[in-house]
């Protein structure tokens, strides 16, 4: 009896629970993407009338697309770096019982628990005593090492779970080492290299403490841009660009799921 | 040396065969030399050394953990053994990786690559050794027919049954034509029904194809029908190489006796030809005189008929079980109890506690030599 009262008293928590945490993530993005349409001259809603007039502004303003620009190439490298660094190491973590293995696992997934700012002010003095402050390279560096816990744990996953005969049927089947990583362990832990791929690109695309610490003159990155823009101007432009990414963001995952979904269907 | 080894490969079955036939038919194909493998304190497997003649199916028996997988994959180059050597076709392999190793395995799990079609799974090897594609697609094509599923050739492996999985992890392994085929308990993912039939194919197959087979398990059913040679092994020696009706009939170790099929063992002491166990029977047996152990298969015990001239034994039975072709029954004769598996008629099967006379078959009570002194 008093089990079931729990029970229907859950089951109504969870009815009334649910709708408001799915409305409280779509919510600011829904605001903002139909903010971004409004015919008036101030971020606010609802918004007044409907035009493209701030996509048409966004588009023509430089330092927003420069700024896109610079996030999209910064977050792509960053991608491609934390994935290679972090498919050796998953692979060191997962195959090999060396001293100090826990210590490694934990040091790669590191970044995830020191704050944001403390590590940016580290990096700060770190890259400056390297003499690489206000490059792209320091920068890179950063970005890659707050993305590695992300493909680290993905990967790290996937490979537990993968079945080793497998690697040892090829090795039977006369295919050296390097063959048996391109034909069949890359292939068979594919969805997992996506997954960490995107949530990679994400970290990195959307980081903004980290780049203002480690940002310079040159290039600014999106996050940055739109900060540091809303410090002096409150203009619906900011939301334009903000429904530009969403909209990249979408197509991205959706791609990413016709290809995994197809790998898994395959 | 190299070269001509892909060479050879890339002929034809035939030819390949009456070429290393050539060599020398009698060597072994595989040969293993006083190998063992340790784990930290744990000793897989001591000392161990065996030949596989050519085109012989030779089993490895044994409980699980007896170090039986263990040697076969010394001998594919999974395991890196402690001591000893490993010799394929007279070639000593114990330094090469798996990839340089003339074998074909079917791995119990089969380990067919679940991205890959069937014919891409049976392709594989045959593209790591450089068969080009016409070549390939011909060889894929011969294998499937050879293991009939040439229907499946665009299917994905969990498109197909267990035993489907099994037939071309076959001829994914002798796609290569290795010198070698190893079979890692094949049959042990498939229910009962399936197994007894997928061994008889495997038997016929092995023979069409007449490779040379190493197959490990631990069924000694398994084991009896398909081997031409068995290598009983327990905690990681050989217990005794032979013939399924030596190993059967003729067990060399009590471990032996007790593992292969269902047997009475008794322990006594042998006097001009006569065996008297430590509980007081008495059995005629041939056999030096001391302290002997006794084996009695329960098929050469019978119930008295009228006039056999054999002498009788009276006992009681014990436990009597309904096998519908043959009824198991635990007699106590004389302080000892025997094994007796015999059919009954309707409705003639003794109950508990009832008087049986029973004679034993002298062929069947078998005397297991002595242990050397120093194990």
């Amino acid at each position: 009896m008093r089990i079931d009262a729990i029970d229907v008293g859950l089951k109504i928590a969870g009815a009334i629970v649910r709708p408001l945490v799915y409305l409280t993530l779509c919510l600011p993005a829904a605001i903002v993407v139909v903010t971004s349409f409004t015919a008036g001259e101030s971020l606010r809603f609802p918004p007044e009338g409907f035009s493209l007039r701030w996509y048409q502004a966004a588009i023509n303003s430089e330092p927003f697309m420069d700024s896109l620009w610079a996030s999209t190439k910064l977050a792509f490298i960053a991608t491609i770096l934390s994935l290679a660094i972090g498919l050796a190491s998953s692979f060191a973590i997962d195959r090999f019982r060396f001293r100090g293995r826990e210590a490694f696992r934990t040091l790669t997934l590191s970044p995830l628990v020191v704050p944001m700012v403390v590590l940016g002010l580290g990096l700060l003095q770190f890259l400056s005593w390297m003499q690489l402050n206000q490059t792209f390279a320091g920068l890179l560096i950063g970005h890659v090492l707050i993305t590695l816990p992300y493909v680290v744990r993905t990967l790290t996953a996937s490979l537990v779970l993968f079945d080793r005969t497998l690697e040892q049927a090829a090795m039977n089947l006369r295919a050296p080492p390097w063959r048996i990583l391109w034909r069949i362990t890359l292939p068979l832990i594919g969805p997992a290299l996506v997954s960490a791929s995107v949530f990679a690109f994400v970290t990195s695309f959307g980081n903004i403490t980290l780049s203002i610490f480690l940002g310079f003159a040159g290039e600014t990155t999106l996050p940055v841009q739109i900060f540091t823009y809303v410090e002096h101007s409150y203009d619906p432009i900011l939301a334009a660009v903000s429904t530009i990414v969403i909209l990249v963001t979408l197509i991205v995952i959706a791609i990413v799921e016709k290809l995994v979904g197809m790998e898994t269907v395959a | 040396m190299k070269a001509a080894n892909q060479k050879v490969e890339q002929t034809a079955f035939d030819e390949k065969r009456t070429l290393s036939a050539g060599a020398d038919a009698s060597a072994p194909v595989v040969s293993l030399r006083g190998i063992s493998k340790t784990y930290g304190d744990f000793l897989a497997v001591e000392n161990l050394s065996l030949d596989v003649k050519r085109g012989e199916l030779l089993c490895l028996l044994g409980p699980s953990g007896c170090g039986k997988t263990t040697t076969l994959r010394m001998v594919a180059g999974f395991v890196e053994p402690t001591a000893g050597s490993v010799y394929i076709s007279g070639q000593d392999v114990t330094a090469l990786p798996p990839y340089r190793r003339d074998t074909g395995m079917v791995f119990q799990s089969y380990a067919l690559f679940p991205h890959m079609t069937i014919g891409a799974n049976i392709a594989f090897g045959l593209e790591n050794i450089g068969v080009p594609k016409t070549e390939r697609a011909r060889r894929v094509e011969e294998m499937l027919t050879l293991v009939e599923l040439t229907e499946l050739t665009h299917r994905y492996p969990r498109e197909l049954s267990g035993g489907q999985q099994q037939r071309v992890a076959l001829a994914r392994a002798l796609a290569l034509r290795p010198a070698v085929l190893l079979l890692d308990e094949p049959f042990s993912n498939l229910d009962a029904q399936l197994r007894v039939r997928l061994r008889e194919e495997l038997r016929l197959l092995i023979d069409r194809v007449d490779i040379t087979t190493l197959f490990v398990t631990h069924d000694q059913e398994e084991a009896l029908m398909l081997s031409d040679r068995i290598v009983v092994i327990n905690r990681g020696k050989i217990e005794q190489i032979g013939t399924p009706e030596d190993i059967y009939e003729r067990p060399a170790t009590r471990f032996v006796a007790e593992f292969i099929g269902w047997c009475s063992i008794l322990e006594g002491v042998v006097s001009n030809g006569t065996f008297v166990s430590s509980g007081g029977l008495t059995l005629p047996v041939n056999a030096a005189a001391g302290p002997t152990t006794i084996v009695v298969r329960p098929e050469y015990i019978k119930p008295v008929t009228a006039s056999s001239g054999r002498s009788r034994l009276s006992g009681r039975v014990e436990s009597s079980n309904y096998y519908g072709a043959m009824s198991r029954l635990s007699i106590a004769i004389d302080g000892e109890k025997l094994l007796m598996e015999t059919h009954f008629p309707p409705g003639a099967r003794p109950a508990v506690d009832d008087a049986i006379e029973i004679e034993i078959d002298p062929v069947g009570i078998r005397a297991i030599p002595a242990p050397p002194k120093n194990s």
